[in-house]
Formats: structure tokens, C-alpha cells, sequence
């Protein structure tokens, strides 16, 4: 019944393996740095390599939940420990176990200050992140969701910048609200289910099997959207993001940038569309709107941006509306486009602020009007910022002209409008950010304190050198990645499509034509 | 009146606390100073005594004294809780009184004897058996407040504590006195089948019946807007009684509120659901609300304790058997992290003055770095964060709540822990991330107290990881 190909608790493994390695840095002592930098990146690599029998074994053909783990936790009210991935949380957790000892890999200089609670920080994040993608009962995915949300607490709050107990403190406040809401969703689902059904279940799967009826579904729905609505961040619920990102440090700005706003998509793809198909037909104009207001403000605000971390930060707001309007699309490629956007974003997001994070070390500025002309100084690190610079923009070629084309197409197919308005904001990504690269890396050295920089070491080559190679992977052959999704998001659709309202208006149609047929 | 000697085994667990109290109050006479100790090792073993009486009859189920007194799983459930909440105080007070140069015999005798009063409030169907089980207690607890008898403040909390608690017994004996010339009867069973049967004007009385008495059980579980003693007695009284009287009394006067609503007034659930859903959110509201400004660790956790008795209102309110079982899990979860707080804040405490400032844990999660990972797992469970107990516990509160359908509550309710978050990480904040102090925290390095933290911490996280066990217990120990 339950599909587990390897026979091996893998996904458990996966998770919580980072978690030994926070127990055993936890007994090191805190003299021994470079040892805790190095067990803790030797366990973040590790977890990647174990993660790689995932994308092998997994099988295309299936929408059902594969490497399932089902053991009952708490009996008395029927919540367990089920575990498994799809074609769509399938590549959220190999991104999850890719990104995060790149990102580990940034710090061995940048942090340099209680090193050991930092690794410690890092670990326990991972078994977070990885924890809210796999998890297939819903109480349990709360438990990771609000899991995850302490170590970035703490990650912004003792290794950021110099405001950045008020920005953990807003990062942290928000979120915790937006999801006690969830949870009080959670339990109604709960027990609805079991009005329905007379079954007690937190098990995602059955529920999405059988949606509620349809005026049940509009404050559930509600408490879901302000949840991941926030998480995403969704524009007008974006405001703690900034001040997030400026204040992190670079591997928190990774980690927050590439994975944790994915959770915010994620949720809307495992919850909002198939537990509630009606609601999500009624509510895709206003949410295709927010969107498209995300992509433009985003995009506008960014523009205006002399921190170049923050210029990142809001091109983030712009790349995630993208996500949310190819999502709420409800096409084929529209969804797979989404899927692939949250993949790309976290690549090339991420690699953005990791060269941020680079420059910083060396400069500890990240104003665009510091720099000018690194071009002549530092060519091999504007060559990589270019790379990334170009993925972001969405250039054919690169991972991120796929997942926006794809947006695009969906979003043009759901209705005409959509993909033309859209369109344009391609050229405002284009114009921000190859003006901020051109201000930072043409033109003339002005500055003085630019002429000692030193150009990337093998570090630095190390954990950017895979992020290129993705950029161009996904760029020219994307069918690695989207026939893994591909049947998933079919069913999904078929679940999203089940609604009462779709066939009533079906229905109707049909009754409109036998009366045209029969006036004719 | 007839008694038959199986009347006793169902107050065991009361009895050979008494017996050791007694115990303590004789042998005390001839300890020497230096040798005090040793009565706090007595109240230790009376405990863990009375703690394997009552776990060996768990299951047991018997009235006795002409239905006086009952034994069952709720009644023994409450008294672990209670009694493990006396074993830690205990621990916590060991290096606690030699410093205060308190350590009498009286200490631990007055503490055993409130125990027995808790555990009697806890065991009983009858009104007048609860009145005079409250009035005991609060004895105790006005005695233990200002036992720092050389502090002015102690001894003004004492007093406060005691006029407040003696008006609000006033109203309790008042209510009782109502139900019985209502339905000549002070037994919560009979009242119950009597109010069925009842006209609409003797349930109108009733309901007043009803509020008089929950002014006395809202002033021993703090509730708004009987919980104005709160602060000023936990900020005052010995730091390890603070402790222990957030938690102990708390837990007998709730199962006997639950005994009181649920059996007695089950004919009126209508009306006293609506008066506990504005007193839950008031209480919530109000102890959130107000603990956002305290400066001071001990006020603040005075104030959180006003918001988790809302929460555990929550619960009762519900008035369905996942509530009240809630509430039982949620006491026994509270007791670890409530009690880890306080050791903290003992951890912390000076002689000279108290010491409990929340400026003065600026730095402390780098100079102790495992107590201070213990409080942050502490101020974490209070705010209902997973995985730590709290959010299970609220979890279940809440979710009794949306059973009943009262998810209007359920939102205020979770929209008060997102309150609560600021203040309990505002303590995290201090402790990591606003730099180190340059000058030492003196602290007294008790190793009862540390023990205390660090158990509690495993407790917290051990039962908000693997709550399955504990909440059966819970949930199958309300069968009234």
C-alpha cells in the first residue's frame, strides 16, 4: 500500500541526520573551530549524498507518495509519523540538502564569533527544513513548520547585522502568527474530517482525498493563505523580509531566500489546492492580483535599492510572485513552472547572496556606491556574479528562463491578460539588476579601498562552481526535472479541478448547449 | 454514620503525607541548627511515599466517607502532578533556606500539610469537603508566602495574599450556601440531578450560585479578575514557593473546578460555558497583555501564569472530555516548564537583593551555556513553540475548544500565544543577543537547582516529542 521502493527509512535518515551531527558538534569544544566547521560540513555533505538515492530511485509514473514511512505516534488521536515525497516535495528536499553545505560552506570565515552554537544553529535548521517537506500528517508538518522557525530566530538574532534583534524579532512574530492561525485551521479540518467521514485523522493524504463541502471551505482556506501567504512572502505581507535578509547573515539569507520562503509555496501547492479545490477557483483572480502587484513592486522597489543584499531581497518579493501566479493559474505548465521557479529561485537567489556575502567579507559594505569597475579587479568573481546575474533575469540558457517561460505560458493559457502583463515584468527584473551590475562592476575604479581586493579562493569555487552547473542544467535541459513532476502535478490539477463549482459550471454549460440544441 | 476501616485506603497517599509531617514537627525539636537538613529530607521521602501510594492505587476507583471522598484515576492523576511539583520545590529549597537562614522544620511541615489539603480538594464531589480543603491550603500558602519574615516584602505579599484569598472564600461559602438551600444538599451529584428537575428560577439562582463560587476557585487558579495577588506573591514569596504555587494549587483547584462544572452543573453547561468563555479570554488577554511590560523575571512569570491559567480555562470551556483532559496534561507539562523557569530565576537570585531583573541574564546563555540552552528551551514550551510539551499541551486545549466549535475562542486563544511570544523571546534576546556582560552574574551554583533545570528541560522536550503516553493517561483519567 504505502510506496517505499528502497525499503529503507530513508527520508527519516535524511532529516534527522543532521541532527546527530548537532549532538555530536554539541559535545566538542568550542576551541576546536576549524574541527566543528568541518564534522559539521562533513554531516551537511553527507546528508546530500545520502539524499541522491531520492532523485534515483524515484519513480516518474506515479502521482502516489513515494520512500513512505508510516509509524503511529500519537495513538489517542490518530496523528503519526508518515513520511514520504512526490514529484512535488521531491525536489524541494534535494534543493534543501544541496543548498545548505554550500551555505555552511560561506560562513568558515564570515562567522567567526561562537562558531560552534553557529554550526549547531545550521544543523538543526537542516532537520527543520527537511522535516516540513516530507511531512505527509498534518500535525506533524506543524511541528516542523514552527520547528524550523527557532534556529532562523536565532541565526538573524546573534549572527546578524546591527538591527537585527528587532528583524528576528519581526521575522519571528510575523510568521508565529500568520501560523497559530494554521493551527487552529488544522484542528477544524480535523475534526471536520471526521464529521464527515467518522474517521480521526491528521493524514494529508486522506484529506485530500475528500474535500470539504464547499461553505466549509472559505475561512479554512483563509487561515491557510495568511499562513503561506506570509511565508511566501505574498506582497502586501512581505515587510519582514527585508529587514530579515539585510540583517541575516549570508548563509541565514541563503537559507531564508533559497528554502524557507519555498514553504510559504509549498504549503499553497500541498494544502490550499487540493484540500480546498472551490475556494482555490474562487480566490485565484485576487491571489493572480497579488501576485502580479509582488512581480511589479518587487520589481520597482529593487530598482531604487543602494544595498545591494537588499536589492536581492526584494527581486525575491518579484521572483516568488511568479511562482504564486503560475501556481494560480491552474494549468499544467503553469504549476510546473511554479515548481520549477521555487527551485530556480532558491539556486540563483541564493548564489546571489552568497557573492553578496563574498564581497562583504571583503569589503564589509554592501553599497552599491562603494564599487564601480570590479570588473578589472576581480574578473573571476564578476564572472560568476554575471552568471548568477543572468539566471536571475531569466536569459534563455539559464535555469531561470524556464521557470518563468513556463509561468508565463500558464499563466497566458489561464487567460491572455495574465501572461501579457507579466511579460513586462521581465524587463524590470532585466533593469535592475544589470544596473546594479553595471554600477558595480563597470565603469571606473573610483574608490580606492576597491584596489586590494583579492580575487575568489578555492573556498569560494568550491560551493559556487555547483550552483553554476545547476543554472545551465536546468537551463538547457530541464526534462531531468520536469518529467519528475510532471505526473503529480497532473493529479494534483485532477484535484484541484474536482470542485463543486467546476461542474456546476459544467453542468450549466451542458444544460445551456441541449437548450441551444434544442431552440437550434 | 457508619466508617468502615476501607475508608482509608482511599486518602493512603493523604495519610502518610501526614504522617510525615507530623514526623518532621516532632523530630524537628531535637535536630540541632546544622542538622535541619535533614527535615527536608523527610518531606522528600513523605512524598516520594505518598507518590508510589498513589501511583500503586491509579486505577482504583471507590467512594468512602458517605461519598466525602473519592478515589479515582482524575483524583490520583492530579495528585502525581501535585506531588512531583512538591519534590522539586523541595529540591529547589534545600540550599535555598540555609541561604535565606530559614531552614526550619515549619518550612517543610506547612508544605507537606497544603499538599494534603491540594490532594483532598482534588478527591471530593462535595462542596463543603472543597471549601474546607481550599481554606487548609490557603492557609499553607499564606504561611509559606511570608516566610521570608525578615523581608518587608514577603511579608506584605503574606499579607495581601491573605486578605484577598479570605474575601474570596467568602463568596466561595456564600455559593455553597446557595446550592444547599437551592437543593438541600452540598453534594455535586445530587445537585446535578436536582438542577435537572429544576425550574428556570431556581437555575437562574443557580447561575449566581454558580459565579459566587467560582470567585473562589478563580482566585486560586488566578484568573481575571481575582488574580491581583499573583504577581506581587510569586515576585515576593521564597523563590522555590513561588514555584511551587504556580503550579500545586492550581492543579487541585482546576480538577475540583472541572468536578464542579462538569458534574455538578451539567445541566446548566449552557449558561456557565458562555461566563467561562469571557473569563478565559479576559484572563489570557489581560496576563499576556500586561506581562509585555515586566522588567522583572519572577513578576513576568506571575503575569505568564495568569495567561496559562486563560489557556487551561480554554480547555474547560470546551466542556468536553478532550478539555478536561487537556487541562490534566497541561498541568503536568506546565510543571516542568513553569518550575524550570523558577529554578532559573532562583539560579539567579542574590541575597543582597533579588537579583531577578531580566537586564541581569544579559550574556547568560554564553556563561552558562547549558542552563541558559534550558531556558531558552523553557521560554520556548511557554510560548507553545514545538517540539517542547507547551505545544502539545495548547495544542490539545485549543483543539478540545474547536471541538466544541467555539473557534472564536480557539483564535483568541492562539492569537494570545502569538502575544505571549514576544515576551518569553524577548528573555532570548537578553540572554544571546545582546552581547556578554562584563561583570559576573553572582549566582549561587545550588546543584539541586541545576538539577532541577536540566531535568525539567529533558522533561519538556521528552514529553513534547513523545506526549502519547502522558496524554492517555490524561485523557482516560476523566471518567465522571
Amino acid at each position: 500500500m504505502d510506496m517505499n521502493q528502497l525499503h529503507f527509512p530513508i527520508l527519516t535518515l535524511i532529516t534527522f541526520l543532521p541532527l546527530v551531527g548537532a549532538v555530536i558538534v554539541a559535545f566538542i569544544s568550542e576551541e576546536h573551530e576549524d574541527l566543528i566547521k568541518y564534522i559539521t560540513f562533513g554531516f551537511l555533505a553527507l546528508d546530500f549524498i545520502v539524499s541522491l538515492p531520492l532523485f534515483f530511485y524515484f519513480d516518474p509514473s506515479t502521482y502516489q507518495m513515494q520512500f513512505v514511512e508510516r509509524v503511529p505516534w500519537i495513538q489517542s488521536l490518530g496523528f503519526q509519523y508518515y513520511v514520504g515525497v512526490d514529484g512535488i516535495s521531491l525536489f524541494l528536499v534535494l534543493l534543501t540538502t544541496f543548498l545548505t553545505p554550500l551555505a555552511q560552506l560561506s560562513t568558515w570565515k564570515a562567522i567567526n564569533k561562537k562558531v560552534k552554537l553557529f554550526n549547531i544553529t545550521i544543523l538543526l535548521m537542516q532537520t527543520g527544513m527537511l522535516g516540513v517537506f516530507i511531512s505527509l500528517d498534518m500535525f506533524l508538518f506543524y511541528v516542523f513548520w514552527e520547528l524550523q522557525l527557532i534556529p532562523m530566530y536565532l541565526m538573524i538574532g546573534i549572527w546578524g547585522g546591527p538591527n537585527r534583534v528587532f528583524a528576528t524579532m519581526k521575522f519571528f512574530l510575523y510568521t508565529f502568527a500568520g501560523s497559530v492561525l494554521m493551527m487552529v485551521a488544522i484542528m477544524a479540518l480535523y475534526f471536520l474530517h471526521h464529521k464527515f467521514t467518522g474517521v480521526y485523522t491528521a493524514d494529508m493524504v486522506k484529506l485530500m482525498q475528500s474535500p470539504l463541502p464547499y461553505h466549509l471551505q472559505l475561512w479554512l482556506f483563509l487561515a491557510f493563505f495568511i499562513a503561506f501567504a506570509i511565508k511566501v512572502p505574498m506582497w502586501p505581507f512581505h515587510t519582514w523580509l527585508p529587514w530579515a535578509h539585510v540583517e541575516a547573515p549570508t548563509a541565514g539569507s541563503v537559507l531564508l531566500a533559497g528554502i524557507l520562503l519555498k514553504m510559504g509555496t509549498y504549503g499553497f501547492l500541498r494544502f490550499n489546492l487540493p484540500m480546498f479545490p472551490d475556494m482555490t477557483h474562487a480566490f485565484a483572480i485576487l491571489i493572480i492580483v497579488l501576485a502580479i502587484i509582488g512581480i511589479f513592486y518587487g520589481a520597482f522597489v529593487a530598482m531604487v535599492q543602494p544595498d545591494i543584499k537588499k536589492l536581492v531581497a526584494y527581486s525575491s518579493v518579484s521572483h516568488l510572485g511568479y511562482s504564486m501566479l503560475g501556481m494560480f493559474a491552474l494549468t499544467q505548465s503553469g504549476v510546473e513552472g511554479s515548481i520549477m521557479q521555487m527551485i530556480n529561485h532558491g539556486i540563483s537567489t541564493g548564489a546571489l547572496f552568497l557573492v553578496v556575502g563574498i564581497i562583504y567579507e571583503r569589503r564589509h559594505t554592501r553599497l552599491i556606491s562603494e564599487y564601480g569597475g570590479l570588473a578589472y579587479l576581480v574578473p573571476v568573481f564578476a564572472t560568476f556574479f554575471m552568471i548568477f546575474t543572468l539566471s536571475s533575469i531569466a536569459v534563455p540558457g539559464t535555469n531561470g528562463f524556464i521557470g518563468e517561460f513556463m509561468v508565463l505560458l500558464g499563466a497566458f493559457l489561464a487567460k491572455h491578460i495574465y501572461g501579457i502583463l507579466v511579460a513586462f515584468g521581465g524587463i524590470f527584473s532585466a533593469t535592475y539588476m544589470l544596473t546594479m551590475y553595471k554600477r558595480v562592476f563597470f565603469n571606473k575604479v573610483t574608490n580606492p579601498k576597491n584596489l586590494g581586493l583579492k580575487d575568489m579562493n578555492l573556498r569560494e569555487w568550491l560551493y559556487l562552481v555547483p550552483l553554476v552547473l545547476f543554472v545551465f542544467w536546468i537551463g538547457i535541459y530541464p526534462s531531468t526535472f520536469l518529467s519528475r513532476m510532471r505526473v503529480s502535478v497532473e493529479h494534483l490539477l485532477k484535484q484541484v479541478n474536482r470542485t463543486t463549482v467546476v461542474e456546476k459550471a459544467k453542468q450549466e454549460q451542458a444544460l445551456v448547449k441541449t437548450v441551444v440544441v434544442k431552440k437550434g | 454514620m457508619v466508617y468502615s476501616l476501607k475508608d482509608l485506603v482511599a486518602i493512603v497517599p493523604e495519610l502518610i503525607l501526614t504522617f510525615f509531617a507530623f514526623a518532621i514537627l516532632l523530630i524537628d525539636l531535637w535536630l540541632p541548627k546544622r542538622a535541619k537538613t535533614v527535615n527536608g529530607l523527610l518531606a522528600l521521602f513523605g512524598v516520594v511515599f505518598s507518590f508510589g501510594s498513589a501511583a500503586a492505587l491509579y486505577s482504583t476507583h471507590m467512594a468512602a466517607f458517605n461519598n466525602m471522598i473519592i478515589m479515582d484515576k482524575a483524583s490520583n492523576f492530579a495528585s502525581l502532578v501535585m506531588l512531583l511539583t512538591a519534590f522539586i520545590a523541595i529540591v529547589m529549597s534545600f540550599d535555598f533556606v540555609i541561604r535565606e537562614d530559614i531552614n526550619l522544620g515549619e518550612y517543610y511541615e506547612v508544605l507537606l500539610f497544603s499538599v494534603v489539603a491540594m490532594q483532598i480538594l482534588a478527591s471530593t464531589y462535595n462542596l463543603i469537603v472543597m471549601f474546607i480543603a481550599v481554606e487548609t491550603l490557603s492557609i499553607g500558602m499564606y504561611i509559606l508566602t511570608g516566610f521570608l519574615r525578615n523581608k518587608d516584602e514577603s511579608v506584605e505579599g503574606a499579607m495581601k495574599y491573605f486578605i484577598l484569598g479570605s474575601f474570596a472564600s467568602t463568596f466561595l461559602v456564600l455559593g455553597i450556601g446557595l446550592f444547599y438551600g437551592l437543593f438541600g444538599s452540598t453534594d455535586l451529584n445530587t445537585i446535578s440531578k436536582a438542577l435537572a428537575n429544576a425550574s428556570n428560577f431556581y437555575k437562574w439562582i443557580a447561575i449566581v450560585a454558580f459565579l459566587f463560587v467560582f470567585v473562589g476557585f478563580g482566585f486560586k487558579i488566578a484568573s481575571f479578575p481575582f488574580h491581583s495577588w499573583t504577581p506581587d506573591v510569586y515576585a515576593s514569596a521564597p523563590t522555590p514557593m513561588s514555584a511551587f504555587m504556580s503550579v500545586a494549587p492550581k492543579v487541585a483547584a482546576f480538577l475540583a473546578l472541572i468536578r464542579f462544572v462538569a458534574v455538578g452543573l451539567g445541566p446548566i453547561e449552557a449558561n456557565w460555558t458562555k461566563v467561562l468563555w469571557i473569563v478565559a479570554v479576559a484572563t489570557m488577554t489581560f496576563g499576556n497583555t500586561v506581562a509585555l511590560w515586566q522588567k522583572d523575571l519572577k513578576r513576568l512569570l506571575g503575569y505568564s501564569s495568569i495567561a496559562h491559567a486563560g489557556y487551561m480555562l480554554v480547555g474547560i470551556t470546551a466542556a468536553n472530555a478532550l478539555g478536561y483532559g487537556a487541562v490534566l496534561f497541561y498541568l503536568f507539562s506546565y510543571l516542568f516548564m513553569n518550575l524550570g523557569a523558577f529554578a532559573v530565576a532562583e539560579f539567579i537570585s542574590r541575597k543582597e537583593d533579588r537579583g531577578t531583573e531580566i537586564e541581569n541574564l544579559k550574556g547568560f546563555g554564553y556563561k552558562y551555556p547549558l542552563i541558559g540552552a534550558a531556558m531558552l528551551v523553557f521560554m520556548f514550551c511557554l510560548a507553545g513553540v514545538p517540539p517542547t510539551a507547551g505545544f502539545v499541551g495548547k495544542y490539545y486545549l485549543f483543539s478540545a475548544a474547536v471541538k466544541s466549535h467555539l473557534y472564536w475562542l480557539a483564535v483568541l486563544g492562539v492569537i494570545n500565544s502569538a502575544i505571549s511570544a514576544y515576551f518569553y523571546l524577548n528573555i532570548v534576546v537578553v540572554m544571546y543577543m545582546r552581547g556578554e556582560q562584563d561583570k559576573a552574574v553572582s549566582v549561587f551554583h545550588s546543584v539541586p537547582v541545576k538539577a532541577v533545570i536540566l531535568v525539567s528541560a529533558i522533561f519538556v522536550l521528552f514529553i513534547g516529542i513523545f506526549p502519547n503516553s502522558f496524554l492517555n493517561a490524561a485523557l482516560h483519567s476523566i471518567v465522571f
